[in-house]
């Protein structure tokens, strides 16, 4: 029998390597006994008697979200149980993770790189429970149930979803999406200051509108409570409650749902027929600086953010020339146009330069003094007025007069008076975002480098152009300023909070920001040149609407940009008008501004909307709307 | 053929089992006894791992066909691992990259052997097949063994493997390869100059690897650092694992009633932190216990290696003496807080059938390389 390890060289058979893997395998075994008896006997106590302590951990309890009602008390923001798709990376394995994603992609409806990216974006702990689906149906939340042993780490759980809904409750978000906004996921940018203040890795905040604003009053008070975890991190049993969660407050809007459902009508309507892709429109009572609706087109539908919009939903907001997301009438600052002669008239008239008696001569082309000869500022009326006093030119929106009355005022007077109307300021309502505006002056100057105005700016500033800016929202509240006998008031979007059981816990008071420091005989004539507005035929043919009070108004347009090809600038179109809600009575209680971007309409298509408005509102039976292509209502200005 | 009956009628012969070393089947019958009294001690009040009982019962059904195994390999010459080396080195790539691509849970019947509703995991007996590929190659390297190629060819046979087990993810594993590779090198009389510079290279590239790894996973890697640092997230379990341990005291809290409400807290789902239920059950005895007969069984597979008659046999055995050295060394230091959590189990003692099938078929190998090593040579 041959011996099958016959004429095999060995390898040397090394003792000290040998004696050499003996010793440390010894010595590596008598260290673990060492650190054994370290953790068992020396330490013991320490950590037996943490044992209890570290199995459980204090977890938040969230509060319910306020709701949110219009001032009718119709719900326009409520939370509807929905089912919300979570991972805990813990239970999820890597080799997994792709398939998985992808199957939940497919039962849900959703992109699996979404999920992923909503997956790898949370920070946190791998026993977290990390949202990457919100707002799933029922069915798709059954299966993924049915798949739970297929699809491991993966947890359904019903939650409450917020869903916005219009004045008939049903979901419809963009009728009030620019008011109500909407919330979202913190960011990890967020966390890290409002994790101090409670804010749970993933919660939801408020992002716009009065969801944001509010948020705090919202939001409620988050409670805790210990609960017990299992051995792989899992919480298992709630030991007690610490503290109860206390429920947010519900808001009840100043704004009217269906109010705003006639004023988007209207607005619609308008830009319709003028091809207008931007405008506003917004309605207030000019007693109590109440907002009764805000409308600004185009909207976008934040039931698409309650569930986490998409990045496609996203991105074709961002890219929309015409800003959806952004709420034109605070947001955005455009010029006003022969609105803002309200302004200049009462600076005129406060500061000495005219009376209300005093007539002016009117020009076609005004010469601007001091400037070389020729060179001369147009009136819309190249041929002029004759003489006018204040009541008549502002009637007859004269340029040339308001030119004259601006350079004789002076720049800063000028715009103290307009920061005396509340141009220039942030008017203090309480939505995210409200810009405040561009207002001409000696030190504006100064901050772009320049000794001063120029004469010819000064005298387009008397007019509202070029070198003035401001919200729609502004050009609303100096006009129910002046209406309500020179109060200007804070704007208010949200009048009262309500508990869970609907008792109201707060009411919020009209608040007046200041008296308007002008003569009463002043605002008196401004007023009865805004009521001559209407009533001279400025405005075309809506005095003849059959109104409970008399109405007062302006018109303005606001030449801007490049000439188009029919040789014309396009403009913006203005028209601001209040009155009395009820015959005889004085006090103005409804006022209303709606503006149109960049119109190149012969007519004022914004002067129609607030017509079109005011024949919804009231329910007349007249159909006065006039087609703004017509060329022959070339008059307003 | 004439020759091949006759090594088969050679290799059942009864006077080889006159050396049959008791004392190494004992060690493993005791660590196994362990294992299935922990395991069902372990998932004894714990409804979340399933009965205990049936645990226990799928255990003891692997434990016997482990067994037989054992004796099978026993009883045939080793050396068919030697001629044999190649083709198992080919073998073992492709379960691996099969594992590795279709992963371990998608595997269907034909791909896997399910016993009892168990399957089998490549890589476990993957790291034995690895051993024998290993001696195979550096016996036959004799008198050049302490060039520095030796190194290379042999760490470039491990880091194939090695990377597929990474790749599934399975870093326990891939570093057991490489556990096993430094030791059998070391053993085998390689350069040690050379095994420095090779090691350092490793160690300079640990960064690149640890960044491979998820945020979590490498949080819980480096809990040892510091556990109670993040008590309540990535190192939720290591700082159960040290609670339980250390509540243990001298002689423990006793079996399966001794932690009632601490039970549920340690992980028996990733039943790698085992020797927790034995510190915890049976106290710092129990777990010297424990560490002793490693030691034991250790030291009787160094010296299999030491007598074995040829170098094949002696690199098998410290291949084997290697791995489970390392296991033992990163698994306990896991759960005592001294060893990175990594998914390593505990050679003999975790409840696992592929681990102990495989292990079993080392020792089986083991025994046969005793057996034969006092062969007298003709």
């Amino acid at each position: 029998m041959a011996d099958l390890n016959d004429g095999r060289l060995d390898l040397r058979r090394s003792r000290g390597r040998f004696i050499a893997f003996g010793v440390v395998a010894a010595l590596l075994v008598l260290g673990l006994g060492g650190r054994l008896f370290e953790l068992q006997i020396v330490n013991g106590e320490v950590y037996t008697g943490r044992a209890a302590a570290d199995r459980t951990v204090e977890v938040a309890i969230p509060a319910p979200r306020g709701l949110v009602f219009d001032r009718i008390g119709r719900p326009v923001a409520v939370n509807t149980p929905s089912w919300t798709v979570r991972v805990r990376p813990a239970d999820l394995p890597d080799a997994d993770r792709r398939r998985v994603l992808a199957r939940v992609a497919e039962l849900t409806g959703a992109s699996g790189a979404t999920l992923r990216a909503r997956l790898e974006a949370f920070v946190g702990s791998p026993f977290d429970l990390v949202p990457i689906e919100r707002g799933v149906t029922r069915e798709a939340a059954l299966l993924i149930g049915e798949e739970s042993d297929d699809l491991p780490g993966i947890v359904v759980a019903v939650e409450p979803t917020r869903r916005y809904l219009d004045e008939t409750g049903a979901a419809g978000g963009a009728l009030l999406s620019h008011i109500v906004g909407y919330i979202g996921p913190v960011t990890r940018d967020d966390l890290l200051t409002l994790e101090d203040e409670g804010y749970l890795r993933d919660d939801l905040i408020g992002k716009a509108g009065v969801e944001a604003s509010f948020e705090e009053e919202l939001r409620g008070t988050y409670g805790s409570e210990l609960v017990q975890r299992d051995a792989s991190g899992r919480l298992v049993r709630v030991i007690e409650t610490i503290e109860e969660p206390q429920p947010g407050t519900n808001l009840m809007l100043t704004v009217d749902a269906e109010v705003q459902r006639l004023a988007e009508q209207s607005l619609i309507w308008g830009m319709d027929v003028a091809g207008v892709s931007q405008g506003v429109t917004a309605v207030m009572n000019p007693q109590t600086g109440e907002i009764l609706a805000m409308v600004s087109l185009p909207a976008y539908d934040n039931n698409k953010f309650a569930a986490g919009i998409s990045t496609e939903d996203f991105n074709v907001y961002l890219a929309d020339p015409n800003q959806p997301l952004r709420n034109h009438a605070i947001s955005d600052i455009y010029p006003p146009g022969s609105t803002y002669k309200l302004v200049t008239g009462i600076a005129a008239l406060e500061e000495g330069v005219t009376t209300a008696g005093r007539e002016w001569p009117t020009y076609g082309c005004y010469q601007i003094p001091g400037a070389p000869d020729g060179e001369c500022l147009f009136d819309w009326n190249r041929q002029g007025f004759g003489p006018l006093a204040m009541v008549d030119a502002f009637a007859k929106s004269s340029d040339t007069f308001f030119y004259q009355m601006a350079i004789q005022t002076g720049i800063d007077p000028l715009a103290a008076w307009a920061r005396e109307l509340g141009y220039g300021e942030l008017s203090g309502i309480r939505l995210p975002g409200e810009e405040k505006g561009i207002i001409a002056s000696t030190e504006w100057a100064r901050q772009q480098g320049r000794a001063g105005v120029f004469t010819g700016e000064l005298a387009q500033a008397g007019i509202g152009q070029n070198v003035i800016a401001v919200t729609p929202l502004q050009v609303l509240n100096s006009y129910a300023a002046v209406a309500n006998g020179g109060n200007l008031m804070r704007p208010m979007i949200v009048r009262g909070e309500t508990d869970a059981d609907g008792n109201l816990v707060r009411e919020y008071a009209p608040e007046l920001l200041h008296r308007i420091d002008a003569d009463p005989a002043t605002l008196q004539t401004m007023r009865i040149g805004a009521r001559e507005v209407i009533t001279s035929g400025h405005a075309y043919n809506i005095r003849d609407l059959d109104l409970p009070g008399a109405l007062s108004g302006k018109t303005g347009t606001a030449e801007f940009g490049e000439l188009t090809e029919a040789g014309t600038l396009p403009f913006h179109s203005w028209f601001v008008a209040y009155l009395p809600s009820a015959a005889g009575a004085t006090d103005a209680d409804l006022a209303i501004v709606s503006f149109n971007y960049s119109a190149v309409v012969p007519g004022n298509v914004s002067a129609e909307v607030v017509k079109y408005f005011l024949q919804l509102y009231y329910d007349l039976d007249q159909d006065l709307r006039l087609d703004p292509n017509d060329f022959s209502l070339v008059t307003a200005n | 053929m004439g020759v091949a009956t006759a090594t088969l009628v050679e290799t059942f012969k009864a006077r080889d089992w006159r050396h049959f070393d008791v004392q190494l089947l004992l060690y493993v019958v005791l660590l196994i006894t362990v294992g299935v009294v922990m395991g069902y001690s372990a998932g004894f009040n714990d409804p979340g791992a399933g009965a205990g009982a049936s645990q226990t019962v799928k255990t003891l059904m692997w434990a016997a066909i482990g067994l037989t195994l054992f004796f099978v390999a026993s009883s045939v010459d080793y050396h068919w691992l030697q001629t044999l080396g190649a083709p198992i080195y080919v073998l073992v790539l492709g379960l691996l990259a099969i594992t590795m691509l279709v992963g371990t849970n998608l595997f269907g019947a034909q791909m896997s052997v399910t016993v009892a509703g168990l399957d089998f995991q490549f890589s476990e007996v993957s790291k034995v097949f690895m051993i024998a590929v290993l001696a195979a190659y550096l016996t036959s390297r004799r008198e050049r063994i302490g060039r520095l190629s030796t190194i290379l060819v042999a760490g470039a046979l491990m880091a194939v493997p090695t990377f597929l087990v990474f790749r599934q993810p399975d870093l326990g594993t891939a570093l057991v390869f490489v556990g096993i590779l430094i030791g059998m090198l070391f053993m085998s009389g390689a350069s040690l100059g050379w095994m420095g510079l090779m090691a350092a290279a490793v160690i300079g590239s640990a960064p690149v690897v640890v960044s491979m790894l998820h945020g979590y996973q490498r949080q819980r890697l480096f809990c040892f650092l510091d556990p109670y640092a993040d008590a309540q997230d990535a190192c939720f379990q290591l700082v159960q694992a040290l609670n339980a341990v250390g509540s243990g005291g001298w002689l423990g809290r006793g079996l399966t009633v001794g932690g009632e409400d601490q039970r549920g807290y340690i992980p028996v789902q990733s039943t790698d932190f085992i020797f927790t239920v034995v510190a915890e059950d049976l106290g710092f005895v129990g777990g010297i216990v424990v560490l002793s007969i490693f030691g034991l069984l250790l030291w009787r597979v160094l010296l299999i290696g030491w007598q074995a008659r040829d170098s094949f046999g002696m690199m098998i055995s410290v291949g084997l003496a290697s791995m489970i050295l390392f296991q033992l060394m990163v698994n306990v230091g896991m759960v005592i807080g001294v060893m990175p959590v990594t998914g390593i189990p505990l050679p003999f003692v975790t409840y696992g059938g592929s681990s102990l099938i495989s292990l079993m078929f080392g020792m089986g190998i083991l025994q046969s390389i005793r057996m034969r090593s006092h062969k007298p040579t003709l």
